[in-house]
């Protein structure tokens, strides 16, 4: 294959000196159009850095974004000012979103390549109301909810936010598999069919390790979602010590009385810390192609 | 499975579950080893106020554990009904003026009449406040402070603009006087933030001043165009002349929360809140703020304001520790180390003798509100009936309708009318699912 | 097909002449289906179904949470159409919203995950850079930003000023602020676009070896080999972002404080529906709302899949 680039690249004549420079402008171009949006993305970042450094009261009312004094009271006010330190809401939170990640990859995997990959009569009635489920607000089931929930026992634990994922309840990353597994092209099946494998065989040994990309995505979205998610825990948990992130971070404001506002920043931010981690640590799954088309062809 | 379930049996949860010794009492009747979900809406300091008195009421009744949950005001709410609806709620939990006949016409919250004298003590309990708490005659809640409305005042900016500071005579005609020499010298600050959008306290206080009221006793309303059409027609006088911020900027302030304030925002020189907001603002805020009383209607016209519960302790009725639950809240506004560690952060304590041990305790700021709701003097009115369910959505189409006047899309006379007919409307409304 | 190959199979004996026949069967009767749908089988019918069915039943009642529901038939359906302005203004500020933000954001993520697909230098600093909005999604941060940026006297109008523009008060005047929020929807353009990249990385390298091997350019690349193998990726942020945009409750929550304002600019439906549920106690005209949406979205949704037909590519 090497061997025969230097002809093909002298055949399409990509390498003229009028195509890199080209080449290189684009990428100039690019790179500097990156930059400005980057910098659109990052200010209400840095505007949280700023603020969780600021003193209470020049948050709202300085234009710029260097605080005039530096101070680490919002730091401090918020991992020890609620009545549990904030490492407490950061394990339950990790604890929950986890769960939540193995679930949703488990089940919803599951589930996906049934409607992706398997015949069976009612497919697309089940997958209609499947994707149903996905279109109704959640205000309006949250009381039956609750009432189901309450009935098993299960308000004031964490098996409401955790269980459901396990049961594949999250139509949004079922649909992403659906999508995903059927781009992957059918021959690889039917090569692991005519060799007397399973359907789990296939979707263990073919699909899966095929489907690393969308796995990664499934699960790192699945743990920003659970992480952000604020509604459910504020609803299902009503002892403090089993406060998640997002509810604990909202009871730093509170508009009717005095609120802890550096704080509140100065924990956002450091909330934002676990993803990145996770962002950063899994980045090469989501980069790794499918460098070869399949087994055997 | 769940699908065999009586729907009606279903949605409302089974209270049988709640008394079956979920949460902590084994035997309701036994003083020790009681244990009471508390839920509160606030931030970490009235927590760890709350937290405090909880304590103290634990050494005085040895085998006393409890729950505290708390959120902000406005997570509570739905928090709260959905833990209602399930059948689930909280053993004491606080109630808000805005929502008190609503969950007492529903049976949510328990009628205390029986228990005074017993287990409540309200000797020397401010009698006013008493009665804010009593729906159709009935006591339903405690009230844990008394504030009144009040105005913040920005004192540096009065200052640099070479204005007097407001008094308590001032009426709307002495803002609007010397707005001409305050926005000379204020780049841009006005004096007075847009009261028309500033939901009902506003013109609840300018119908109370010139003999009128919000609601009547049974739930209608107290006032006819003719008022509201002057109400706006003052607003968009004021505007007009800027002695009040522009729509636009009013805009920017979508619930009076402390932070998107007018005064907060540097909009204006002055807003409209309540006197135990004051810590809450100057908390925000570089500038020395004080806080005067609402704008009279006129010279020498007052008794707009009154002494209203900022919140109350109420008492879940199905709780599995009622007599246990009225007795913290007894306990709660009437010890004395409790009303120190309580303060006037909720507001100012209605018990004469935790008001007078309370009060040589106090910071500045909070002195200042103490005196200011203390020596209301001619500007105090009677105390008016609770509103009625809906209040809330009528005061929500009030800062609408006031909006779209303020951006031109309708005029205070258009208004004015249709005003009437959709509160009217949205109060019978609520009035037929009693 | 698939039972005739097992069974025509010769190549490991008689164990797989066994398996085979028994695979064949659970292949053959639905059951492998049915097999590993049983996971949402047991969620769909535990946990899903009943509350669903229930807010159906409560949109046929007045339920105001403190006491049992009371069953009003279609009442709250007939004073929805009948005589509720709010009900169409909102529908009318939704229908605006997923007009203009969705096309926007899916415009937006393809073209940035297209530009960081050459993997370029730096890939992964800037994909969590243009991630970050949507992880900031519900924060105080972003409710300040958006007035620090968007109000009468905000950076957004010092900027236009530069250029001698008068800018209005875009984030509080109620004929402009609805498009501050679908500003602040395509800015979190971020979800979409790491499926998007995720889809392109699923795009086998030898296709676009083989392309290039023939002398296509690159636009002819994108063109017929990058973007056809992508219409399922495509169809999926399209179909999502229609649902999730109907139902988009946290941008108009944060930002207008959760009243919709100015004059009910703002007002999401979800928003009203919210308003309904728990502010106005007034549970079941809320689930009507929520029912009636489902309808709408339901309809939107089910032309996509119809005309996914004609325009998405699985391969195959």
């Amino acid at each position: 294959m090497t061997a025969e680039s230097p002809r093909l690249t002298i055949v399409t004549g990509a390498s003229t000196p009028a195509r890199i420079w080209r080449k290189r402008a684009t990428s100039v171009v690019a790179h500097v159009l990156l930059i400005g949006a980057s910098i659109l993305m990052l200010y209400p970042l840095l505007w949280m850095l700023s603020a969780s450094f600021r003193p209470e009261n020049e948050i709202f009312q300085s234009n710029s974004l260097i605080p005039s004094a530096v101070s680490l009271h919002g730091y401090i006010s918020g991992w020890f000012g609620l009545s549990r330190s904030f490492d407490t809401f950061f394990i339950n939170s990790l604890t929950i979103s986890l769960l939540c990640v193995l679930g949703n990859l488990a089940a919803c995997s599951l589930t996906a390549f049934a409607f992706a990959r398997l015949e069976f009569k009612g497919r697309g009635f089940w997958f209609a109301l499947m994707l149903g489920t996905l279109m109704l607000p959640y205000q309006v089931t949250l009381i039956p909810q609750y009432v189901l929930f309450l009935n098993m026992g299960w308000v004031n634990t964490f098996l409401p936010l955790v269980v459901p994922k396990f049961l594949a309840s999250d139509s949004f990353f079922i649909f992403l598999m659906v999508q995903f597994f059927r781009g992957i092209p059918k021959e690889l099946d039917e090569a692991a069919m005519m060799d007397g494998c399973s359907p789990w065989r296939i979707y263990y040994k073919v699909m899966l390790p095929l489907s690393l990309p969308v796995l990664t995505t499934a699960g790192i979205f699945t743990f920003i979602f659970t992480w952000d998610d604020f509604f459910g825990p504020l609803i299902y948990l009503s002892d403090i010590k089993t406060y998640t992130v997002t509810v604990a971070l909202r009871t730093f404001v509170d508009s009717t009385a005095e609120s802890n506002w550096s704080g509140l920043f100065a924990m956002s931010i450091l909330s934002l810390v676990p993803i990145f981690l996770l962002f950063l640590f899994f980045q090469r799954y989501l980069i790794e192609g499918i460098a070869t088309t399949g087994m055997k062809r | 499975m769940t699908l065999s379930l009586d729907r009606r049996q279903f949605l409302m949860g089974s209270s049988a579950l709640v008394a079956a010794g979920a949460f902590g009492a084994t035997s309701p009747a036994m003083a020790a080893d009681v244990h009471l979900r508390l839920y509160w809406w606030g931030g970490q300091e009235r927590a760890d106020r709350t937290n405090k008195v909880s304590d103290l009421f634990a050494q005085a009744n040895p085998g006393f554990t409890h729950d505290e949950d708390f959120n902000a005001f406005n997570d509570y709410w739905p928090k709260l009904g959905t833990q209602v609806a399930g059948g689930n709620a909280p053993d004491v939990f606080q109630m808000d003026y805005r929502y008190i006949v609503e969950y007492a016409n529903r049976g949510a919250i328990q009628a205390l009449d029986d228990y005074i004298g017993k287990s409540l003590k309200l000797d020397d309990f401010d009698q006013d406040q008493i009665e804010g708490g009593r729906v159709n005659g009935k006591l339903y809640a405690i009230s844990l402070g008394a504030n009144s409305v009040a105005m913040m005042v920005n004192k540096d900016a009065f200052a640099a603009a070479g204005v007097d500071l407001p008094t308590r005579d001032w009426s709307y005609d002495d803002y609007k006087s010397r707005a001409e020499a305050f926005n000379a010298k204020s780049n841009g600050m006005r004096l007075l933030a847009d009261g028309s959008q500033g939901g009902d306290p506003p013109l609840e206080n300018w119908l109370r001043a010139r003999g009128k009221a919000l609601y009547t006793d049974d739930g209608k309303l107290a006032f006819d165009a003719d008022d509201l059409v002057e109400w706006f027609k003052l607003w968009a006088d004021l505007r007009a002349a800027n002695v009040c911020v522009g729509p636009d900027d009013q805009a920017l302030d979508a619930t009076a929360a402390i932070d998107t304030t007018m005064i907060t925002l540097g909009k204006a020189a002055t807003t409209f809140a309540n006197s135990n907001q004051l810590i809450g603002f100057q908390a925000v805020n570089k500038a020395q703020l004080t806080m005067i009383n609402f704008p009279r209607p006129g010279a020498g016209v007052g008794g707009g304001h009154y002494r209203k519960p900022s919140q109350f302790w109420s008492v879940n009725p199905k709780s599995a520790n009622l007599d246990e639950s009225i007795k913290y809240v007894s306990f709660f506004i009437n010890d004395i180390e409790a009303g120190k560690a309580l303060g006037v952060e909720r507001g100012i304590p209605c018990s004469k003798a935790v008001r007078d041990a309370v009060s040589p305790t106090l910071a500045v700021q909070d002195q200042e509100a103490l005196n200011f709701v203390s020596n209301l003097g001619d500007l105090l009115g009677s105390l008016p009936p609770s509103p009625p369910n809906a209040a809330g959505e009528v005061a929500t189409q009030l800062n609408t309708t006031a909006q779209a006047i303020a951006f031109g899309q309708t005029t205070p006379e258009d208004a004015g009318p249709a005003f009437i007919q959709e509160a009217t409307d949205i109060l019978a409304r609520a009035a037929t699912k009693a | 097909m698939t039972a005739r190959s097992l069974s025509g199979s010769t190549a490991s004996g008689e164990r797989a002449a066994v398996r085979s026949g028994w695979w064949s069967r659970t292949w053959n009767e639905n059951g492998a289906g049915y097999l590993f749908l049983l996971p949402w089988f047991i969620g769909f019918f535990g946990l899903t179904i009943v509350p669903i069915l229930s807010s159906l039943y409560l949109s046929f009642t007045n339920f105001n949470m403190l006491q049992a529901p009371d069953w009003v038939g279609a009442d709250n359906y007939v004073r929805m159409f009948t005589h509720d302005p709010k009900f169409f203004q909102s529908m009318r500020v939704t229908l605006l919203f997923v007009v203009f933000s969705v096309p926007l954001k899916l415009a937006f993520a393809l073209l940035v995950a297209l530009l960081l697909n050459r993997g370029m230098r730096g890939l992964p600093l800037y994909r969590a850079v243009f991630y970050l909005p949507s992880l900031l999604g519900a924060s105080v941060a972003i409710a300040v930003l958006w007035r620090t940026l968007f109000a009468g006297d905000g950076l957004v109008n010092k900027g236009l000023a530069v250029i001698g523009i008068q800018g209005p008060a875009w984030i509080s005047n109620p004929r402009y602020s609805l498009w501050t929020l679908v500003a602040l929807a395509v800015w979190q353009f971020g979800s979409p676009m790491i499926i998007f990249l995720a889809g392109l990385r699923q795009i086998p390298q030898d296709v676009y070896e083989a392309a290039s091997m023939e002398g296509a350019s690159k636009w002819r690349i994108f063109w017929k080999i990058t973007l056809p193998l992508l219409t399922p990726v495509v169809f999926f942020n399209a179909v999502i972002q229609i649902i999730e945009g109907f139902k988009s409750f946290t941008p108009a929550f944060i930002i207008s404080g959760g009243t919709g304002n100015p004059v009910n600019s703002t007002l999401f439906y979800t928003l009203y529906l919210y308003q309904e549920a728990f502010s106005f106690f007034r549970m079941g005209y809320a689930s009507a709302l929520a029912w009636v949406l489902l309808v709408v979205v339901a309809v939107f949704t089910g032309i996509s899949f119809f005309s996914s037909r004609y325009w998405v590519h699985y391969d195959s």
